[in-house]
Order: structure tokens, then C-alpha cells, then sequence
């Protein structure tokens, strides 16, 4: 996945228009940012490309380049 | 799921495509959530999620299902764990919250002890006591606390077997142990009103244990449930709440040609149909045909909707391993014209909404076109393939309900007689001729204990002819039943064709010499029969042996119940309140002479015991 498709996806995640998030965001300022977001993170990275994201480890990110870079998500 | 959305298009501008991936349903349930609240007409709903796990996902899936059913929930959900507390303790803000539903949300991981190894079975027996003791005394604190409706998860199993199959075998197995609970709480669902199970041990097989219960979603957020499990089971909550509140579907609509059996009765001939269990194919439509069979045993009403001429249709039923027979179908329809106009004439000859109906076709230009042109019709994406058909209808959980009454195994014949009685109609220039020939008679009578189940059902269901629309609860009308201050009528009607069943209700509550009518409904299927009449006539009787001197008819609108927006008028009432806030008021002073309304039908008397003696 790359960066972009994993940055819309986040946006839609969290119900925000599509092309809203950066990057750059701290998480715990995201307003829609919740467990269900992160549990949906992690069912998503399991049902699309098989990615195993453990809950244990998102819930170390601090921001959204932090997620991206566990997704291992690419430019 | 689509089908369900599509099923309120009326009601929404743009419904959003439902997902059927658990893991888009999660990505898009703000977005569904933001759409399916444009929807109008929502039922209100007060619902208390006490979790012996996390809960936050579920409710959190709970609400979309639930809009998506045309329900909006308030929740008030308890702390991590506290399903016990909240309830022993009485939470002020549980209190507070009034919920009308209760959902406990446990899994066996809430079970306080299970047996030790090698446990003798009288000590096994005496937990199964104890662990029965712990949920009753939580669900009788609920019912008379709060005097909410119970939602209780049954048990799932463990993951892990520490001993193997034994498990299943020796009492002081977990397993065995989880069983013998699940059979108990069965049995406190059928002993008790008001306190429904959601079956989980049924769901976790379905969903596969694996996905049922995931180590790392326990692990870091304690969560009982995987996504898919949590889908699964909001899914599956919100089928029970929407039978609750009446909304299930009633009838199905089925194609034949290559939806009941293989091939084409027209071209084929009823020889050749592809249908039997010497056919790989044959066999899974007889099997599609059981399925329906038990469906509309059961009380969900059948109709056929295929583009054919009649006598080849009705053909293909002289084949021998049809399981399904030409009088199960309620109504008929086998012509060239389009099938949406088809399913409209099929609802109003059975009485019925349009929201009421499943449409089942292996045709997807049929599917498509119903869907677009009917969009309250819930159009299931069944695809072409038989063996699917069933569980497709199942997953969908179209036809849940939270009770079987004896009027349910009968009522395709009461519809089945409906169009019987329509079809007679034609022969009749007169509409009076017509009802004097119908050789009507009506039972009516104060509410008894064997039909309290059934009068609950009605006043909970029917929305049409319903003055009020007020529901109440199966323990409301059990003391409204015995409490002398109020007058209480159910009716039943039967003709020449059959019994139509119970099918009115009336409540009135006394004020000296006034009574006020709370509720008056009668079921659509015995319209224009003047049932309503019998009904007055019996109120009547009843207010001249007590002294009551007036009546008073409250109408309160709503989006169904235009139909009798004129009734307490028809029956001479004056109103007396003009447009005061959302209802009407209506006053009838009895005359010094009662000339009685009904004309067409007989009354009898009725033997049995009245709630107030029995």
C-alpha cells in the first residue's frame, strides 16, 4: 500500500473528507481518533494485504508517520 | 445487509451501500452512521449495554445495525466489567437512563468459577445452581428495577481444551459445564416474558472460534470478541431488537423458474424441472423448498411473483418432489406484467406493507428492477446459485422473531383465506351482500390469560389501525387484565373462509363515570368487515353494566395510522379538543337508546376465564 492509499484510508477511518490527513498529525489531537479506529486499523491491514498489525504495536504510535511506518506503507 | 438499507430508500435520499466485509463495515460506520441518520420516522430507542468484556466496539457496531434497521439507540454503557455492580448497586446513571432494553454482554470468560478436575457431579451440579442464582438475581433486579426488556448473551466456548474432547464428555468439563448453563438460561427465557437470549454459542460456530475470539484483541484491550465477531454479533443483536419493535419482514415473495426449481416449467414442462434428490442441483431446491416450508410454517406469509402464464405455473406444482404445494402460497401471481407491479398488487390483496416483504429471484435484472421501482422491498442479492439462497436469507436475519404464538402457525391460512375472500368479493354488486355472506362471527371479551401473549403481540406490532399507537409490555397488560379500573376487550373474528385469530384490542381506563380509551388497534387483514363496530357494540354493553355515561376517544397521528384519522367520527363521536399539541380528543355521551352498529356479524360468548377471575 502506499503512502497516499494509506493515508485515504485513515481519512475515511476516521470520517473525514478524503485527502484531509498529512501525515504529520499527532494521533491523540485527531479528533475521531478512538480504540475502534485502532481496531479498525488493525482489521483492515489484516483483511487487505494481509499486513499483521498487532494492537500491541499501534497503540505505541504517537502520530500518523508513526502508523504509516509500522504499515510499512511507501512513498 | 444492502437489502435492509435498500428497504428504507423511501425514507433516505441516498442510502450508502452497506458493506458486507466486517472490516469495511468498521472503516465506514461513520459514514453509514452520518447517512443513516438522514433517514426519517426513526424509532427511538433507550438501550443499556452491560459488558462483562469491552464493549465499546460492540456498541459502537450496534448502532449502525440498528439505524440501519430504522432504529435509533441511546446507550448508556456500563464500565469495563461492571455488569454486576451497576445492576446489584443500582447505578444512579443506569437509573437514570431508563433503558427500555438491557443487553448483558458476557462470554464465558464472565463465568465466576468453573468446576475442578475430577469434581463429583453433585458438586457440578450444585455451581450450575449458584452461577443460575449470580444471573437471576441480576435479571429480576432488572425487570423490577428498571422494568426493561433483557437481552442476555448465552455462552460461546473456550478456544482451548485442557482436556481434549473430555471437555464435552465429563460434567467437570468447561465445556460441558457452558452447555448445561446454556440449557438453563434456555430455560428462563421460555419460563419468562420480557428476557430474550442472543444466541452466542450459535454465533461464534458461525463465525468460526478462531475469529470468534482473537488472543491479542483480549490481550490489549480485553475485548471478547474479534471485528468479525463484533459484527457478527451487533448484527445479530439488532434482529432481535427489531422483532421487538415489529419490524421483522412477513412475507416472502418467491420467483419459480430457477428460484423454486431448475429450469423453465414454460419451455421445459413440468417433466424435464430440475428437481429432486437424484439431481445434485434437484436436490438443493427441495432443499431451498423445505427451508421455506418451515419458514412459512412458522407464520412467515408466501406469495408467488413469476412471469409465466397461470396454468403453466400452477403446472409445475403437480411435481412430485415439490415440498412446497400450490395452498401454501398466500397469494398467486403468474402473468407478463412487471414484477414490481405484481408484488404491489400481491401486498394489497394480503393487507400488507410493502416494508413487510422479502423478494426473492435468481433473475438479477428482476432483482434490480424491484429494487429500484419498490424500494421498501428488501431485495436480498441471492445470486443464481440454490444451495446459497437459504443462508443468504438467513444471514440477513429478515425473519427473526421474539416469540412463537399458536396464531403464528396459522396465519399464512388466515392470509391464504384473505384472497379467497377477495376473489369472492367480484361476485358481489353489493358490499353489504358480500359481508352478510361471509357468515361472520366475533368473539369478544374482557383480556383472558391464554391470549395475553398474543394481545401483547398486536399492540406492539400493529401501527395502522392503531388510534394511539401506545405499546406496552407483557407485564402491563397482565395487571392492566386484572385491574378493575380499566375496561379491557380483545376480538376475534371468523367467517365461512376460516378464523381470522385475535385481531382487536381495545383499553380503556375508568374515571367515575368517564372511560378514557387508551388503545384501540385491530389487525389490517379483517378491514371493512365491521369489526370495528363489534367492537363499539361490546365497549357499549360493557360501559351501560358499569354506569359509565361518556367516552372518550383519544387519536394521536402518526405516519401510519392515517386510516383512522375519521373513526371515532364514524362512530358519532364528537371532538371535543382542537388541535392540542399531537392528539385529538373525541367525547361520545351514550345515548338513552343504543341502537346496536354491526350488522353483519354474530357475537358470541365466550367461556373462558377472564384474567380478572382466573
Amino acid at each position: 500500500m502506499t503512502r497516499y492509499e494509506f493515508l485515504l484510508e485513515m481519512d475515511d477511518i476516521l470520517g473525514l473528507p478524503a485527502g484531509t490527513l498529512r501525515g504529520d498529525e499527532k494521533l491523540d489531537e485527531l479528533e475521531n481518533w478512538d480504540s475502534t479506529s485502532l481496531i479498525t486499523l488493525v482489521a483492515l491491514a489484516d483483511a487487505n494485504n494481509g499486513t499483521h498489525l498487532s494492537p500491541s504495536q499501534i497503540v505505541t504510535c504517537a502520530t500518523v508517520a508513526d502508523l504509516l511506518q509500522l504499515a510499512g506503507a511507501g512513498r | 445487509m444492502s437489502s435492509e438499507i435498500k428497504t428504507m430508500q423511501g425514507e433516505v435520499p441516498k442510502a450508502p451501500q452497506f458493506p458486507t466485509s466486517a472490516s469495511d463495515i468498521f472503516r465506514k460506520r461513520r459514514t453509514l452512521k452520518k447517512e443513516l441518520l438522514k433517514q426519517t420516522n426513526l424509532v427511538q430507542t433507550r438501550i443499556a449495554i452491560l459488558g462483562g468484556s469491552t464493549t465499546t466496539e460492540v456498541t459502537s457496531m450496534l448502532e449502525v445495525f440498528l439505524l440501519a434497521q430504522g432504529i435509533q439507540p441511546a446507550f448508556y454503557v456500563s464500565g469495563y466489567n461492571c455488569y454486576c455492580e451497576d445492576i446489584l448497586f443500582e447505578n444512579p446513571d443506569l437509573w437514570n437512563f431508563k433503558p427500555d432494553i438491557v443487553f448483558i454482554h458476557t462470554t464465558w470468560h464472565n463465568v465466576s468459577q468453573f468446576p475442578e478436575l475430577l469434581e463429583a457431579e453433585a458438586e457440578v451440579e450444585h455451581r450450575v445452581r449458584r452461577e443460575m442464582a449470580r444471573f437471576e438475581s441480576l435479571w429480576e433486579k432488572i425487570h423490577t428495577g428498571l422494568g426493561a426488556l433483557i437481552i442476555q448473551n448465552n455462552f460461546d466456548l473456550p478456544r482451548l481444551r485442557p482436556l481434549g474432547n473430555l471437555e464435552a464428555s465429563e460434567s467437570f468439563g468447561r465445556v460441558n459445564f457452558l452447555l448445561r448453563l446454556n440449557a438453563e438460561f434456555g430455560s428462563y427465557a421460555r419460563n419468562h416474558s420480557r428476557f430474550l437470549i442472543n444466541d452466542i454459542l450459535y454465533l461464534s460456530a458461525e463465525v468460526g472460534l478462531a475469529a470468534w475470539f482473537e488472543h491479542s484483541y483480549w490481550y490489549t484491550f480485553h475485548m471478547a470478541l474479534g471485528p468479525t465477531a463484533t459484527v457478527a454479533l451487533a448484527r445479530n443483536v439488532a434482529a432481535i431488537v427489531k422483532s421487538v419493535y415489529g419490524k421483522s419482514k412477513k412475507c416472502l415473495v418467491l420467483d419459480l423458474d430457477n428460484t423454486l426449481w431448475g429450469g423453465v416449467i414454460g419451455d421445459d414442462g413440468v417433466q424435464d424441472l430440475i428437481l429432486g434428490r437424484d439431481h445434485p442441483v434437484g436436490e438443493a431446491f427441495v432443499d431451498f423448498q423445505r427451508y421455506v416450508k418451515g419458514l412459512q410454517r412458522r407464520g412467515i406469509i408466501l406469495a408467488v411473483c413469476s412471469k409465466n402464464d397461470l396454468e403453466n405455473a400452477k403446472e409445475g406444482f403437480s411435481h412430485p418432489d415439490n415440498v412446497l404445494k400450490l395452498e401454501d402460497f398466500s397469494a398467486f401471481k403468474a402473468n407478463w406484467e412487471s414484477k414490481p407491479e405484481n408484488i404491489r398488487e400481491i401486498t394489497a390483496e394480503l393487507n400488507i406493507g410493502l416494508d413487510s416483504v422479502v423478494f426473492v429471484d435468481d433473475n438479477p435484472a428482476e432483482r434490480a428492477l424491484v429494487a429500484e421501482q419498490l424500494p421498501e422491498v428488501a431485495v436480498p442479492n441471492v445470486g443464481s446459485d440454490v444451495s446459497l439462497f437459504e443462508e443468504i436469507l438467513e444471514h440477513e436475519r429478515y425473519f427473526e422473531v421474539d416469540k412463537v404464538v399458536p396464531d403464528d402457525l396459522s396465519r399464512s391460512a388466515y392470509y391464504s383465506s384473505n384472497s379467497q375472500r377477495s376473489a369472492y368479493l367480484s361476485d358481489f354488486g353489493n358490499y353489504g351482500e358480500f359481508l352478510a355472506s361471509l357468515e361472520m362471527t366475533a368473539e369478544i371479551a374482557p383480556f383472558c390469560p391464554v391470549y395475553l401473549e398474543r394481545i401483547t403481540q398486536l399492540i406492539n406490532k400493529t401501527n395502522q389501525f392503531n388510534l394511539t399507537t401506545r405499546r406496552y409490555t407483557s407485564a402491563e397488560v397482565a395487571a392492566i387484565a386484572r385491574d378493575p379500573a380499566f375496561i379491557t376487550l380483545y376480538g376475534r373474528l371468523a367467517d365461512k373462509f376460516g378464523d381470522n385469530g385475535l385481531v382487536s384490542v381495545l383499553v380503556g381506563r375508568v374515571f367515575d363515570k368517564t372511560v378514557e380509551l387508551d388503545l384501540w388497534l385491530m389487525s389490517c387483514r379483517v378491514l371493512k368487515r365491521e369489526m370495528e363496530f363489534a367492537m363499539f357494540d361490546t365497549l357499549v354493553e360493557q360501559c351501560q353494566e358499569r354506569g359509565i355515561g361518556r367516552i372518550v376517544g383519544v387519536y394521536v397521528p402518526s405516519k401510519k395510522n392515517g386510516m383512522v384519522a375519521a373513526h371515532y367520527a364514524s362512530l358519532g363521536f364528537s371532538r371535543v379538543e382542537l388541535n392540542s399539541g399531537d392528539r385529538e380528543v373525541w367525547q361520545y355521551d351514550m345515548p338513552p337508546t343504543y341502537s346496536a352498529r354491526t350488522r353483519y356479524i354474530f357475537k358470541i360468548a365466550q367461556a373462558l376465564p377472564t384474567a380478572a377471575n382466573a
